[in-house]
């Protein structure tokens, strides 16, 4: 190895006082082990809320009308591999609920991990070479990236938006910051967490209780403390908190999922409450008047227009009630992760778009009588129009839509999310499509 | 790679790996740049750094530090068992269910969800406290019984 001139020392040896000093930090329970299991307990949860966030994203069918929401209106990146089935028709109430499953259970263990790991933000020196500094610019993209996703989605459920930029991107790019920041996180500390449970044993630590805990041994490169104090709490009983909270998320986030009796079960959350026990007394995404529905456009004068091949008809709600009716019972599968499923009856969408004259597969964009918002339209595929299952609904319940369901009309369809599910239905263009 | 070694700091995997990181995060940033509010979007993404590290942290641990102080271990003569964790425990899960449904225990978006789902966000405090009276009344429950076993088996002893 050739002769290299010494690189100059941009920061003092001396580290400053409070945090940077080694003896600040006392717990005996902090140490790559603690680290390095907690991080082993969130990766699954992470990995199952990327992909169910992601799967979602292909639920929407980005590549169809105007449905991509995450566009920018410059290129934006569409991660679409396939077309979202059918079948089951509870798919999608399955994959968002276990995309805010997966996302609530994960958020003790996160703040737990970044307890853990606190003494690793106040090293000394701050940039020891290239690839630590890029380690922990990084570092500050993953912490960054992880809270923001988590944290925009948790408010994104309870509908509160204080911030300036629309939800969706930001929720969506943000993930892709916090996932690249992760991989390289990853690559580095595997061989951390595998020499910690090598050393350790992967579940040696939780059989210790208070008085038999141990601080892990010192090392300037880990975690573990230089001057621990005396435990107060073992780490099973740490992780045992941890884990509690974590379940108890998971409740919450199940009984919002799963709905029915179980729906109580979301104590906290602003979808655990129930309605009345009438027919139509069940969860509203929007309420008409939040989408500005003029109840005098809902009555007798409405009709329904179905475009396609030739010359645009008209039916009004009592023809529509003269044709073929079907009942289904199909869930209203929402991205904030909650669903019910209720009998729903009316008209196929595949037998509207013969009446529109279109012969053969075709997709169809679905109007709203909602003048503005995101989702006053949405297009459906060929394969969602085609499944016998998917309705233009007069009915729930064996009665009329009340007008927050939707009245005269409103589409459902078997795993299809529920914001695709059009309410207050004007009018449908299909297109066919071609074999 | 030697050279590499001593002057990157690592292997050039980690290079590798560290380009393709920030290449895709640049990347994410430059597209939310392009959409609505990307200021909004870069002080919130500071913000939570901030919020967490500088905030939460010291609060958390200095009031950590307080009750831990408050309710140290007794000394070894009275025997007495250390009141703690039942106090830590319920605590800290109250706080987890705090820090999750924080906007609707306190209503910040009591409008929003009055509107969209056409029911009000008003009992979420009451059950937030319901539910953190709950976890502190069992774990007085526990400390109590733990008490009791104390005083008797220091009875016995005697």
């Amino acid at each position: 190895m050739p002769n290299l001139p010494k690189l100059p020392k941009p920061f003092s040896e001396k580290p400053p006082p409070g945090p940077f000093q080694r003896e600040f930090w006392k717990s005996p329970l902090r140490g790559p082990w603690l680290t390095s299991f907690l991080g082993s307990a969130l990766l699954p949860l992470v990995i199952i809320c990327a992909l169910t966030g992601f799967l979602s994203h292909v639920a929407y069918y980005p590549d169809l009308g105007d449905n991509s929401i995450t566009g920018s209106g410059r290129i934006g990146f569409d991660l679409y591999f396939f077309d979202f089935p059918t079948n089951p028709a509870w798919l999608y109430a399955f994959t968002q609920g276990l995309h805010i499953i997966s996302g609530l259970a994960a958020i003790p263990i996160l703040l737990a991990k970044l307890w853990s790991a606190m003494p690793k933000f106040f090293e000394w020196p701050p940039v020891r070479s290239p690839a630590h500094m890029l380690d922990r610019l990084s570092l500050a993209l993953l912490v960054g990236g992880s809270l923001f996703v988590f944290f925009t989605g948790v408010l994104n459920i309870q509908l509160w938006y204080p911030w300036g930029f629309s939800f969706v991107p930001a929720h969506y790019y943000g993930a892709f910051v916090f996932l690249a920041a992760l991989g390289l996180h990853l690559l580095a500390k595997i061989s951390v967490a595998r020499r910690a449970f090598r050393e350790e044993g992967v579940v040696k630590p939780l059989r210790a209780d208070v008085r038999h805990t141990e601080p892990e041994p010192y090392d300037e490169n880990t975690t573990a403390p230089y001057a621990p104090s005396a435990p107060t709490m073992s780490r099973r009983g740490l992780l045992g908190v941890v884990g509690a909270g974590s379940l108890g998320l998971t409740l919450m986030a199940v009984g919002q999922v799963v709905g029915g009796p179980f729906r109580s079960l979301a104590l906290l959350s602003p979808r655990g409450r129930g309605f009345g026990s009438g027919p139509n007394e069940f969860q509203v995404n929007r309420t008409a008047l939040e989408a500005a529905i003029k109840p005098a456009t809902t009555t007798s004068t409405w009709r329904l227009k179905l475009e396609g091949g030739g010359v645009p008809v008209e039916f009004s709600r009592e023809e529509l009630l003269e044709m073929t009716q079907h009942t289904e019972s199909l869930p209203i599968a929402c991205v904030e992760g909650w669903s019910t499923t209720q009998d729903w009856t009316g008209v196929r969408l595949k037998d509207l778009a013969a009446l529109a004259g279109i012969e053969g597969d075709a997709e169809v964009t679905v109007q709203s009588l909602q003048e503005g918002g995101t989702f006053n339209q949405a297009t459906l595929s060929d394969s969602q129009v085609a499944d016998e299952r998917s309705l233009l609904a007069l009915q729930v319940n064996g009665a009329d839509l009340s007008l927050d369901h939707g009245f005269p009309a409103r589409v459902i369809a078997p795993a299809v999310p529920g914001v695709h599910c059009t309410k207050w239905v004007s009018s449908m263009t299909f297109s066919g499509v071609d074999a | 790679m030697a050279l590499f070694r001593s002057r990157y700091g690592e292997g050039p995997l980690h290079l590798l790996a560290a380009i393709a990181s920030f290449a895709i995060a640049t990347y994410a940033f430059l597209e939310i740049a392009d959409g609505t509010a990307p200021l909004n979007f870069a002080i919130w993404f500071v913000a939570a750094i901030v919020l967490h590290d500088m905030l939460a942290f010291p609060f958390y641990s200095i009031l950590g530090v307080i009750v831990g102080e408050t309710l140290r271990d007794p000394p070894a003569a009275s025997a007495r068992p250390s009141a703690l964790n039942y106090v830590r425990v319920p605590a800290l899960l109250s706080a987890f269910f705090f820090i999750v449904w924080f906007p609707v225990i306190l209503g910040f978006s009591d409008a929003e969800v009055v509107e969209s789902t056409g029911l009000d966000t008003d009992p979420f405090l009451e059950r937030w406290l319901l539910l953190t009276g709950a976890m502190f009344a069992i774990s007085a429950v526990l400390y109590a019984v733990k008490l009791r076993g104390g005083l008797r088996s220091r009875r016995a002893r005697r």
